[in-house]
C-alpha cells in the first residue's frame, strides 16, 4: 500500500512538472507569434488589471505627492533655468510651424501621403511593475480598445524606452530596453554627426554595469564623436522615423577590431518611469 | 472551522493587497529595488501565505487553494508566461508546511522558515526562467545580486510585519473562540 503510495506521488509530481514546463515553453512561443494573447488569457488579464487599480491608484497618489513635494524644494531654481530656455524656444517653435506647414505642401505636391515621420501616439499611465529580476516590464492603462498593438515603440519623458510586448484588450505589457530579452532591444537607429552625415544601424544590446546602449557591428568610416544624437530610422516598417533614442557615449573598436561598436547614453532613465506614450506609425 | 471564522474576508482581502501592493512597490522603487547590479523582488505574497501558516491556530485557511489562484493570476498579469507562479507558490505552501510542523511556532523559527522559502523560491523562479531562456545571468552573479538583496529586503519586511499582523491574526481568532 505505501509502495502504491509513493509511486502515485511521484507520477503526480512528474505530471505536474512536465504541464508546468509545456505551459512556460508554450506560451513564450505564442508570445513571439501572435499578435495578441488567446482570447482567455486576455480576459483574465482585463479583470486582474481592473482589480489592480483598487491598489495602484492610491499608491501611485501617494508617491506623485511624495514626489510634488520633493520637488518643491529646487523649484525656485529650476525655474530662472526654464525661463532663460523659454525665450529661445519661441523661436524654434514658429519655425516648427513654419517648416511643418512647408513639409505637408511639399507632400501634397509629390503626392506622397505618409512618410515615416508621420506617427500618432497614444499616452498611458504605468500601473505596476513586475516584480521579477528577470523581466523588466511595465504594466499600462491602454490597450488595443485605444489602439495599442504589438511591437509599437514606446517612449517616455524625451526618449525611447522600449517596446509593446503583450496587447490585452485595456492593458499592455512594455518590455524595457533593459530587459535581457534579446529580441526587446533590436530597435533601427541612426546617428548623425556635426556635419550631417549619418551612420545607420540597430541597437545591439544593453551594458547593465553602466546603463549604456551599444550599436554594434559599425563599419562606416564617418567619424562619430561624443554627443552626436541618435535616433530612430523608422527602417522595418513598425517603428516611426525620428523618435529619440539618445547621445553618444564613446565609440570603441570591437572585439575583432574590425568594427566599431558605439555606445549610447539613452535619454530617459528606465527607472522611475509614470506616463508613456505609444508611438504609432500612421499607414 | 475556516468557514465561520472571520478570517474568511481578512485572509484574501489580504492577499489581494499583497498581490498588487508587490507591483505598486516594484513601480514606485524601482530607482532602489533595481539599481544596478542589486536587484531586489518584493514577496509580499509569499510573506502573507507563511504567516497564514504560522498565524492560522486550529482555524485551517486552505492555503494551498489561494495559493494556486494567486499564481495564476501573477503569471497572467506580471509576467504573461504561464506555468511557472501557479506551481511555485503552493509548493512553497507545502514546504512551509513540512517544515513547519517539526516547530512550535515563534517569531525565530517563523523567521527561519520564511528565510528558507524565499530562497528556495528565487532558487527555483532563476532554474526555470533559466531552462526557457530568460533569465541569462550565472549562477554566482545570481546569488550575489539578485537572491542576498531579496533575502535582505523581505526579511526587512518580515521584521516590520511580523508583530502587527500577530496582532491582526490573534484578534480574530479570539473573536472566533468566544
Amino acid at each position: 500500500m505505501r509502495k502504491f503510495f509513493s509511486n502515485q506521488r511521484l507520477v503526480i509530481i512528474v505530471v505536474i512538472l512536465v504541464v508546468c514546463f509545456g505551459l512556460m515553453g508554450g506560451s513564450v512561443v505564442l508570445r513571439n507569434k501572435r499578435a495578441t494573447p488567446p482570447l482567455i488569457q486576455q480576459f483574465g488579464n482585463d479583470i486582474v488589471g481592473f482589480a489592480s487599480t483598487i491598489v495602484a491608484l492610491p499608491a501611485n497618489g501617494l508617491q506623485s505627492g511624495f514626489n510634488s513635494i520633493s520637488e518643491l524644494t529646487n523649484t525656485y531654481q529650476e525655474n530662472r533655468q526654464l525661463k532663460q530656455q523659454v525665450t529661445g524656444l519661441a523661436q524654434v517653435k514658429v519655425r516648427n510651424q513654419t517648416l511643418t506647414t512647408e513639409n505637408k505642401q511639399l507632400k501634397k505636391e509629390l503626392k506622397l501621403n505618409h512618410s515615416l515621420t508621420d506617427y500618432s501616439t497614444v499616452t498611458a499611465a504605468v500601473m505596476t511593475r513586475t516584480p521579477s529580476s528577470w523581466q523588466n516590464q511595465l504594466i499600462i492603462d491602454k490597450g488595443e480598445t485605444s489602439g495599442v498593438s504589438k511591437n509599437m515603440a514606446v517612449m517616455s519623458g524625451s526618449g525611447l524606452i522600449g517596446r509593446i510586448s503583450e496587447v490585452n484588450k485595456t492593458n499592455s505589457k512594455v518590455e524595457l530596453l533593459s530587459d535581457s530579452n534579446e529580441a526587446s532591444n533590436r530597435f533601427a537607429i541612426q546617428i548623425t554627426n556635426k556635419s550631417g552625415k549619418t551612420v545607420n544601424g540597430i541597437i545591439s544590446g544593453y551594458q547593465k554595469s553602466t546603463g549604456l546602449l551599444t550599436m554594434g557591428d559599425v563599419t562606416s568610416k564617418v567619424s562619430l564623436k561624443k554627443g552626436d544624437k541618435v535616433i530612430t530610422s523608422g527602417m522595418g516598417g513598425v517603428t516611426p522615423k525620428g523618435l529619440y533614442v539618445g547621445k553618444v557615449a564613446k565609440v570603441s573598436e570591437d572585439d575583432y577590431g574590425l568594427a566599431k561598436k558605439i555606445y549610447i547614453t539613452p535619454a530617459t532613465s528606465f527607472n522611475d518611469i509614470n506616463i508613456v506614450t505609444v508611438a504609432e506609425l500612421d499607414s | 472551522m475556516y468557514r465561520l471564522s472571520k478570517l474568511r474576508f481578512v485572509f484574501p482581502i489580504g492577499l489581494f493587497i499583497t498581490f498588487f501592493l508587490d507591483g505598486s512597490f516594484s513601480k514606485i522603487f524601482s530607482g532602489v529595488f533595481f539599481s544596478y547590479p542589486y536587484s531586489m523582488v518584493s514577496h509580499l505574497v509569499l510573506l502573507w501565505l507563511a504567516l497564514g501558516y504560522f498565524f492560522q491556530n486550529d482555524v485551517h485557511i486552505p492555503l494551498t487553494g489561494f495559493a494556486v489562484a494567486t499564481g495564476i493570476c501573477f503569471d497572467l498579469y506580471y509576467s504573461g508566461i504561464l506555468g511557472l507562479y501557479m506551481v511555485l507558490f503552493p509548493l512553497i505552501v507545502w514546504l512551509t508546511r513540512v517544515i513547519g510542523q517539526y516547530f512550535t511556532p515563534s517569531f525565530l523559527t517563523a523567521f527561519m522558515v520564511f528565510f528558507i522559502d524565499v530562497a528556495v523560491f528565487e532558487f527555483l523562479n532563476y532554474a526555470a526562467y533559466s531552462v526557457i531562456g530568460i533569465a541569462s545571468a550565472s549562477f554566482s552573479s545570481f546569488v550575489l545580486y539578485t537572491l542576498a538583496p531579496t533575502l535582505a529586503l523581505n526579511l526587512i519586511y518580515f521584521v516590520v510585519l511580523y508583530y502587527p499582523l500577530y496582532l491582526l491574526y490573534s484578534r480574530y481568532n479570539e473573536e472566533a473562540r468566544s
